[in-house]
């Protein structure tokens, strides 16, 4: 019949418009995101032992730890640094990691407006993550 | 149930109750004083329908827009953003009011008024409901159209006036358009004249009391349905503006709130196209007992009005040669077979009937 294809498309929009919408209303409700996103770091500073696993696996170096020894000559962390700009969230360093203190978490809203806030100070992350959650 | 029946009864009438009261303030309620006086109110609720459609047309088809392709649409100011539309019209004032250099200022400046005042004109031959035409013209569809078909005109003189080429191509492609369309517009509405035996919107409507004339005409509906979004150079034949492709035609060189006022007439004119149409094929403010005339009147309007919006939300845009051999090859040719079989149902009608 002619004109058949118009009466289909209509049809199609109209189903459109009753239907849901997709937006997602993002500032407003936070998205859930698909479990294997990998978009931020997160360092668990009573696990690390500072054995520099993760520093040597990760591909771009952007991994700097510092550690001094204790009394019982055991070592403890003592700065770690992530250059975030350059990391690629492979998660090698993860995998790297033997005591399970490095995680790749799916923190998102990263963005910052000066080239050295990209230098992440993780033991000061890991303070304020504890103040906000 | 007497009592709703008078309820009713009120409602239906209130508007026609609220103008004999006016008249009655005076001496003589039919002096050329109270004449002039219900004329000036009447002019200026016809403005306020034209203004508060454009207002709640652009939203509601941004809305629509935005519910074909599951989105939302405007959903920031106001109540899910139903108050988009004014801060859009304050933008447009804000915004510099630019005459090209060379541009014929006088031709320039007049088109978007014209072009903004013919729905006010056309809207106000339109009974809104029983006795409720702001003008009661016994040749109402014959000015309708007569009026309605000066839009051409300031199409012209718009992309005239703007001294560049490319907007006076724009006006030709509109005329050429719209000159086509109006010739099965018009015939598409002759059959139902040539039924009611009238020119008169109110009389065409006194007649659809048993049956609207869409039952009796449906290919003149259809016909009118779609000349009507070519006259009103809406999507699928939105060529004159044809905003992705030919940088909106002959507005090309409006800016701020003149070319607000483009906006404001197109929306304005869907408006009085989808007025006509419900008065002329749906019965005007005929409808059951339960809701008075003239909420049955808007309410014809309303799905006239989102039927266009969903037809522009759907289709592409019609090539050029295909819209002139829709109108010349298609449109013409069923409209004039419309009026014949009108004819010829109207005299084996009296055959029958002996009329």
């Amino acid at each position: 019949m002619f004109g058949k294809g118009l009466l289909q498309g209509l049809g199609i929009t109209f189903k459109r418009m009753v239907g849901p919408n997709i937006t997602e209303f993002y500032p407003e409700e936070k998205p859930n995101l698909p479990i294997r996103v990998r978009s931020s770091m997160g360092l668990d500073r009573d696990k690390c032992i500072s054995c520099n696993l993760c520093a040597n696996a990760c591909p771009n170096s952007v991994i700097k730890l510092t550690s001094e020894k204790d009394e019982n000559n055991k070592k403890r962390l003592s700065s770690y640094h992530m250059d975030v700009g350059r990391c690629l969230f492979c998660g090698m360093c993860v995998e790297a990691c033997p005591t399970k203190a490095l995680a790749v978490t799916q923190d998102y809203e990263n963005a910052v407006f000066e080239p050295e806030e990209m230098k992440w100070d993780m033991l000061k992350r890991a303070e304020q993550k504890g103040k906000v959650g | 149930m007497d009592a709703l029946y008078n309820l009713f009864n009120v409602l239906n009438n209130v508007f026609v109750n609220i103008a004999i009261a006016i008249r009655s303030l005076f001496a003589d309620p039919h002096s050329v004083w109270a004449n002039l006086t219900m004329d000036v109110i009447n002019f200026i609720i016809v403005v306020i329908i034209v203004v508060l459609a454009a207002l709640i047309l652009i939203l509601l088809e941004r809305k629509i827009a935005g519910w074909t392709s599951q989105r939302t649409g405007p959903n920031r100011l106001g109540p899910r953003g139903w108050f988009q539309t004014i801060a859009d019209a304050l933008k447009l004032m804000g915004k510099e009011d630019i005459t090209p250099a060379g541009a014929d200022k006088f031709i320039f400046k007049i088109a978007p008024m014209i072009i903004f005042s013919l729905p006010m004109m056309t809207l106000a031959v339109i009974p809104y409901g029983k006795g409720m035409a702001p003008l009661d013209l016994d040749l109402g569809i014959f000015y309708f159209v007569a009026i309605s078909s000066i839009s051409t005109l300031a199409f012209i003189m718009a992309g005239w006036g703007s001294n560049n080429k490319y907007s006076l191509l724009g006006a030709m492609r509109a005329v050429a358009q719209m000159v086509s369309y109006e010739i099965p517009l018009l015939f598409s509405l002759l059959g139902v004249v040539m039924i009611t035996q009238s020119f008169n919107l109110g009389v065409i409507v006194e007649a659809q009391a048993g049956l609207p004339f869409i039952v009796l005409q449906p290919l003149a509906f259809g016909i009118f349905l779609i000349a009507g979004l070519a006259e009103l150079n809406r999507a699928p034949f939105d060529l004159v503006e044809a905003d992705q492709e030919v940088v909106a035609g002959p507005f090309t060189e409006y800016t701020g709130l003149r070319w607000g006022l483009f906006f404001l007439g197109e929306y304005g004119n869907m408006t009085a196209l989808a007025a006509l149409g419900a008065t002329v094929f749906l019965g005007g403010w005929q409808g059951p007992i339960f809701l008075p005339g003239f909420v049955w009147f808007f309410m014809k309007t309303g799905v006239i009005i989102f039927f266009m919006m969903w037809v522009r939300w759907t289709f592409p845009r019609i090539r050029i040669d295909h819209l002139m051999h829709l109108a010349w090859k298609v449109l013409l040719p069923l409209s004039i077979l419309n009026i014949l079989l009108t004819g010829l149902g109207i005299y084996i009608y009296r055959l029958v009937m002996g009329g």
